[in-house]
């Protein structure tokens, strides 16, 4: 399909392909799951709840309780769906940026640091978002929102922002440079 | 699969990073942007219709902060999309489409169409200055209608190309 006078995209390495497709599985699995599973699931999530009253800040009080455990149960589905949407997302932005990565990136070292950092930071960050969901129940909202910012979101969404940006500007010079 | 040329790639990529740093700034910033967008609100009063009564006056600035946050977070979903969308549709354009032309035209179309998302951080700065409704059709007239519709453009064009085997190569 490629003239011999156009460049090409060079493929990234199998492993990173892997990696992408099987964040492609997770989201569409963890999709239908939320569907076909969600009164389950759900019910799940409020034993847990009932099961830690001092967590959730449960008084024993039917109105003032039900209200607490709606809003706990609504971020848990927020944090399964957002799961969904950022996994196949990010798995497509990884194969397309690594793509670019290990067609453009000139250094061997540039190249691997690279295709690391946005396969890293790329599969890492939506996964956040499901430790996020599993904690709640256990955690609460709020605790376990801190644990998956400084366990997952911080350091896999810097290292793909990092790793963007550093390849924009790789483009960017190799233009000027032509 | 050819590669399209270095600016398209560039754009991509450009859009790709800004959609992600919208959405750390929309996350990890929420309450300083927050502050922000009522600030201006404020210091816009006329054009948001402020009337001086307490209660009325937050009941609008909470609806134009609504706004502002809806604009970046569409502004971040958008712009992950569209520049994916550019990356994938203009591989196809550089390996289907025969006529330098035809493939020019496309990537002019398609790369505008990737810059459709700024017409939503467009949109959050004019919901702040203008008011919530002329800032919402300014942006919506000016800036994401044609840029949509480039991008709209370049897909038919593409879907044209592979339509007709004479036009593919």
């Amino acid at each position: 399909m490629t003239t011999a006078s156009e460049p090409a995209w060079r493929l990234p390495p199998r492993a990173v392909l892997l990696a992408a497709i099987l964040l492609l599985l997770a989201a569409e699995v963890g999709g239908a799951s939320m569907a076909r599973y969600k009164l389950e699931l759900g019910r799940w999530a409020r034993t847990e709840m009932l099961a830690r009253p001092a967590v959730h800040g449960l008084v024993g009080v039917r109105d003032v309780d039900e209200r607490i455990l709606d809003e706990a149960l609504f971020r848990f589905d927020a944090g399964l769906r957002l799961f969904h949407m950022h996994a196949e997302g990010m798995a497509l932005v990884v194969i397309a940026t690594t793509t670019v990565a290990v067609t453009l990136a000139q250094g061997a070292t540039t190249r691997r640091a690279l295709v690391l950092l946005l396969t890293v930071g790329g599969i890492g960050y939506p996964l956040g978002y499901l430790l996020w969901s599993v904690l709640i129940p256990v955690l609460g909202v709020e605790r376990g929102k801190t644990v998956a910012e400084w366990l997952l979101w911080l350091p896999f969404g810097a290292a793909t922002i990092a790793a963007l940006v550093w390849l924009s500007a790789l483009i960017a010079v190799r233009m000027i440079r032509r | 699969m050819s590669r399209p040329p270095l600016l398209v790639v560039l754009v991509a990529v450009l859009v790709i990073a800004l959609g992600e740093l919208g959405g750390a700034t929309l996350s990890q910033l929420r309450p300083a942007t927050a502050r922000w967008a009522t600030a201006r609100i404020t210091a816009n009063a006329p054009a948001h219709g402020l009337s001086g009564t307490p209660e009325y006056d937050d009941a609008v600035r909470e609806r134009a902060v609504f706004t502002v946050e809806a604009g970046l977070s569409f502004f971040h979903v958008h712009a992950e999309g569209m520049g994916l969308v550019l990356f994938f549709a203009s591989t196809l354009v550089a390996t289907v489409v025969r006529s330098r032309v035809a493939r020019r035209l496309l990537y002019v179309l398609l790369t505008l169409g990737a810059l459709f998302p700024l017409g939503y951080l467009a949109y959050a700065l004019a919901v702040v200055e203008l008011g919530r409704d002329d800032g919402v059709a300014l942006a919506e007239t000016w800036v994401l209608s044609p840029l949509g519709l480039a991008a709209i453009a370049g897909l038919i064009g593409l879907a044209i190309t592979l339509a007709r085997p004479s036009e593919a190569r």
